[in-house]
């Protein structure tokens, strides 16, 4: 898989790009993913659901108009994804609602990796931070132990 | 045919990460700065400085874990898996700033009794959170994504304490 670093091996404004699309393009999958995320849930629990998604929302909204005020092209959003596993309950809900938040969490991990501008990494830790807090509550809810993660986003060592 | 959801996202290999990471903990290690894949990780003497800071703002934070287990055995027993998470963290971190050096762990204070234990550890760990999220935007490439990470787990354990 290739990296996005420029051929001199620096970080600059298209190693940046770069990763904010990865960043918006899985952005787009939680917006989706939460859809069947909420459709699987009781209706206690599609408050948090909704919350999530609108949160998610918001994110890729700003990650377009950023990649936009730079004439950068975006990613859209694919018409559908394959989801990893059967969601047949609120605890496979749960589940999958982990998995997308870990993949949004990944992508702003990348985000601070590559990035030069120091407002980015503003919005970057901003959206790790928030996509992690969501994570450890849906790890309760699916029964994960621990909850939380020492590194979250970081490669497993 | 649909895409997968993104366990990680597209054009983002995990490995890419960690290489990245491996080179600029080296650089830290060695300073050298020869290849292209080091020279993206140079550190200026101030980033250096501020991680050493958040080494420290670390420390305070394992030490908090075992101040605030010795006010209350019985949080001590529940919080373990956070108080080897916040272990694992400095230990990174010291990883990453190899210049950095503590002699004694900075005391974290006297843990209040329980039941306000642990409200008190909440926000020992809340303020440390904030603090590497500050220092993370100061930093570039795998030091900034460490510190955004610690950071995003620390509020991760803000929110379980909560």
């Amino acid at each position: 898989m290739a990296d996005d670093t420029s051929d001199t091996g620096a970080l600059d404004a298209r190693t940046e790009n770069a990763a904010l699309r990865s960043a918006l393009a899985a952005e787009h999958a939680a917006v989706w993913g939460y859809g069947v995320v909420g459709a699987a849930l009781d209706a206690s629990a599609q408050g948090l659901a909704a919350v999530s998604e609108t949160a998610h929302r918001d994110t890729r909204d700003r990650v377009v108009d950023l990649l936009a005020e730079r004439g950068a092209d975006p990613v859209h959003t694919a018409g559908g994804y394959a989801v990893p596993f059967p969601v047949l309950s609120g605890t496979d809900a749960a589940a999958l609602a982990v998995v997308l938040e870990d993949g949004v969490a990944a992508a702003w991990v990348r985000v601070l990796d590559q990035a030069v501008e120091r407002t980015t990494r503003e919005l970057a830790v901003g959206a790790l931070t928030a996509a992690e807090v969501r994570a450890v509550g849906w790890r309760a809810t699916a029964g994960q132990t621990p909850a939380t993660r020492a590194f979250p986003g970081l490669p497993q060592q | 045919m649909s895409p997968p959801l993104p366990s990680c996202p597209p054009g983002f290999s995990r490995r890419t990460l960690l290489a990245a990471s491996a080179a600029g903990l080296a650089v830290l290690a060695t300073g050298c700065t020869s290849s292209s894949a080091d020279e993206r990780e140079k550190v200026t003497s101030r980033q250096a400085d501020e991680l050493s800071a958040q080494v420290a703002v670390q420390e305070a934070v394992v030490s908090a874990f075992v101040a605030a287990g010795a006010a209350d055995p019985a949080l001590a027993a529940e919080v373990a898996d956070l108080a080897a998470q916040a272990d694992e963290q400095l230990a990174r971190l010291r990883a990453a700033a190899p210049g950095s050096s503590s002699s004694a762990p900075p005391a974290a204070g006297d843990a209040p009794p329980a039941p306000e234990t642990r409200a008190w550890l909440r926000t020992q760990v809340a303020t440390a959170a904030a603090s590497h999220a500050a220092a993370c935007v100061d930093q570039s490439g795998a030091r900034a994504a460490l510190l955004g990470s610690i950071a995003a787990g620390l509020a991760g354990q803000d929110g379980r304490l909560a």
